[in-house]
């Protein structure tokens, strides 16, 4: 590992053949005009949930934390990890592979806030990373399609194809959930 | 006479000889009995005979005598003459007399002789008549006439008679001549009847004792012949065995010459271990300063391994704690990851200018991006690292437990070497020895070549003699069978 051997010789310098570009590009984003409205393409969240990979609008979210304490509640709803606390808020935390239906394992890390009202945070398990496509990479389905119960689009990427989570419906779901749960507690 | 048969030919051979010797000396006796008889008869007979011959001449000589001497005295006067006639008559009486006792078992003689002494008695009578007429002084010539006619005739008669007993004695003489011949003739026919019964007792005996020692000698011939046959037969198989003992020994000769040159090469290589062991044990000695030296040179190499495995762990703490920094700026990276999110959501909601802050945040992003990308890289590398340094460490320990194993055995080997350096003089002490013992081994195969090589003379010659031997005992066989031929000849006729 010391710099005078030959492989020690070339990691250093193909590090600063990589260097060279970064701070390039670096100092080129800010010497780059103004791009105009609309050509900002789509935001989207690649995020793995229950050992699948998906992609979430940035939109349609508020916010992304990590390590957040979690409170957990007794309750009859396996999906409802608990409350956790944001920007002064209290808001309840359901983990997304649950409520996809899929088979969980572990505790999720990563919590997304779902944009709107009330505040509701999904847990799941890692961040791909942000992603930003250009238009024709990302597809978005119409409002009438009930095929697709938890998806509203699907993102291409190169070699894959990730399903764009409708968080809208997620929302739905986890009401119309706790609404048949208060409904049959009135009841 | 029981135990006969046990009685050797000699034996046997010497009581037929004495048999026939006794006999022989009986015969002999009884011949020389019969001889002495013979000669004594004879003898008596001629002594007789010739004493009384002369006798009767001494009586004629003795009247002759008188019958001179008278005449003479007549003639002459001369006393001397007288005294010579007194003496003849003296000597005719004793001899007379002698033959009076002579003859006294003779009766014929007995009166001859007394005719001769009557006559004698005359004739002296008329003599000394003629002696005294001489002294008388008698003429010669009537003294002549008167002797002449007295004396004379007396003494003619006295000559008759001494004639008569010479011719009685002349007879007697072939009577007992004859007597005497037959006597020996007896003699003689006893010695041949003795000599014959002798001749018959020894044919008899020399048949009995031929018989007797030809029966014996065939069945010892016929032993002699058997064993001279089994003599032929031991003596080929002892000449083969010699032989083949020959044709061992110069075997056993090759074998101690080699024996011997291999022992010479025993002590050529003896010596050669010898002074390689005294080479080794210089060595040994040079090499304890160098087994303190490696010893010396193996503690520093633990020391100097010590000091690397306490260097590598110091490594691979500070590659802890350059991981500990990589996680932090790993977390930062994160953590500055999604803020740059968190702005760009933000951005998306706040117009123009939250577009414009929505880049400035992509930056920031793709800048923590690259940053968590640069400390994944850096968490690889520090792990590469920690690996190396593991496996450093690993590699060190190990290495210092192959020096501790290597001086453990280096003192093993050390020890072992001093043993290897007595064993050596042990080995020295025990190559002399061996050269001694070869040496000494070699002088006794040297000896034994020696000893071997008379041995294979003595067993050809042993071989020439069993030849010999055996040739002998056909010769005895055939000698056997000749002498059995004889004996059975002799026995059978």
């Amino acid at each position: 590992m010391s710099p005078d051997r030959p492989g020690g010789a070339d990691v250093a310098e193909r590090l600063a053949d990589r260097l060279a570009p970064l701070r390039a590009s670096f100092d080129l984003s800010f010497m780059e005009p103004p791009r105009p409205a609309g050509d900002s393409g789509a935001h989207l969240l690649a995020i793995r949930s229950g050992g699948r990979p998906y992609a979430l609008w940035v939109a349609d979210t508020a916010g992304l934390f990590t390590d957040r304490p979690v409170t957990a509640l007794p309750g009859p709803l396996p999906a409802l990890l608990g409350v956790a606390t944001f920007r002064g808020a209290v808001v309840p935390v359901y983990e997304l592979a649950a409520v996809l239906g899929h088979p969980t394992g572990g505790v999720p890390r990563w919590l997304v806030l779902v944009a709107g009202t009330p505040a509701l945070a999904l847990a799941f398990d890692a961040l791909d990373g942000h992603l930003r496509l250009p238009p024709e990479a990302v597809v978005r389905y119409g409002e009438d399609t009930s095929s697709h119960q938890w998806m509203n689009g699907m993102a291409r990427l190169p070699g894959r194809t990730l399903g764009v989570v409708d968080l809208a419906a997620v929302r739905a779901s986890i009401h119309t959930m706790t609404a048949h749960l208060e409904g049959s507690r009135r009841r | 006479m029981t135990h006969f048969r046990q009685w050797t030919f000699g034996r046997k051979i010497g009581a037929g000889f004495a048999a026939m010797v006794g006999l022989f000396l009986i015969g002999g006796a009884i011949a020389i009995y019969a001889l002495d008889t013979v000669r004594s008869s004879k003898d008596k007979v001629i002594d007789d005979g010739v004493r009384r011959a002369v006798a009767v001449e001494q009586l004629r000589v003795s009247s002759s005598e008188m019958a001179v001497n008278s005449r003479g005295y007549l003639l002459t006067g001369s006393e001397q003459m007288l005294t010579q006639v007194r003496q003849a008559a003296t000597a005719l009486t004793g001899q007379l007399s002698t033959l009076r006792a002579e003859a006294r078992s003779r009766p014929a003689e007995l009166a001859l002789l007394d005719n001769i002494d009557k006559a004698r008695v005359d004739y002296q009578t008329s003599l000394d008549r003629m002696i005294a007429l001489r002294r008388a002084g008698t003429p010669v010539e009537r003294v002549g006439r008167a002797f002449e006619a007295d004396t004379l005739p007396r003494r003619e008669t006295l000559n008759g008679q001494i004639s008569a007993l010479r011719d009685q004695l002349s007879q007697q003489l072939a009577t007992d001549r004859a007597e005497s011949t037959a006597r020996a003739n007896a003699a003689a026919t006893s010695v041949f009847v003795v000599v014959l019964l002798v001749t018959a007792c020894g044919i008899a005996l020399g048949m009995a004792l031929t018989r007797v020692l030809g029966r014996q000698i065939g069945g010892v011939v016929g032993h002699i012949q058997s064993s001279s046959a089994e003599l032929e037969a031991v003596a080929g198989q002892q000449a083969s065995g010699a032989r083949e003992q020959s044709t061992a020994m110069n075997e056993i000769t090759t074998t101690t010459n080699e024996l011997s040159i291999t022992s010479r090469q025993i002590v050529e290589t003896a010596q050669r271990v010898s002074r390689t062991a005294e080479q080794t044990a210089d060595a040994a000695r040079t090499g304890d300063a160098t087994i303190d030296q490696t010893r010396t040179s193996i503690a520093a190499i633990r020391r100097q391994v010590d000091l690397i495995v306490q260097h590598m762990l110091e490594l691979g703490e500070k590659s802890q704690q350059i991981g500990v920094i990589v996680d932090l700026v790993s977390e930062l990276a994160e953590q500055t990851n999604i803020l740059a999110i968190n702005a760009t959501i933000e951005a998306s909601g706040a117009g123009e200018w939250g577009r414009r802050f929505s880049v400035v945040a992509d930056e920031i992003r793709k800048l923590a991006d690259r940053t968590a990308g640069s400390a994944k890289e850096i968490r690889a590398l520090v792990e590469d690292v920690r690996g190396a340094v593991n496996t450093t460490v690993m590699a060190t320990e190990t290495g210092a437990k192959a020096v501790d194993s290597g001086s453990q055995r280096f003192d093993e080997v050390t020890e072992a070497f001093g043993r290897i350096s007595n064993l050596v003089v042990t080995t020295s002490d025990a190559a002399r020895e061996i050269e001694l013992s070869t040496r000494q081994q070699s002088t006794a195969v040297e000896q034994t070549n020696a000893a071997v090589a008379d041995t294979a003379r003595v067993t050809q010659e042993s071989e020439v003699s069993s030849t010999q031997t055996r040739q002998t005992a056909a010769q005895l066989t055939n000698l056997a069978g000749e002498l059995l031929r004889l004996v059975s000849t002799k026995a059978g006729g």
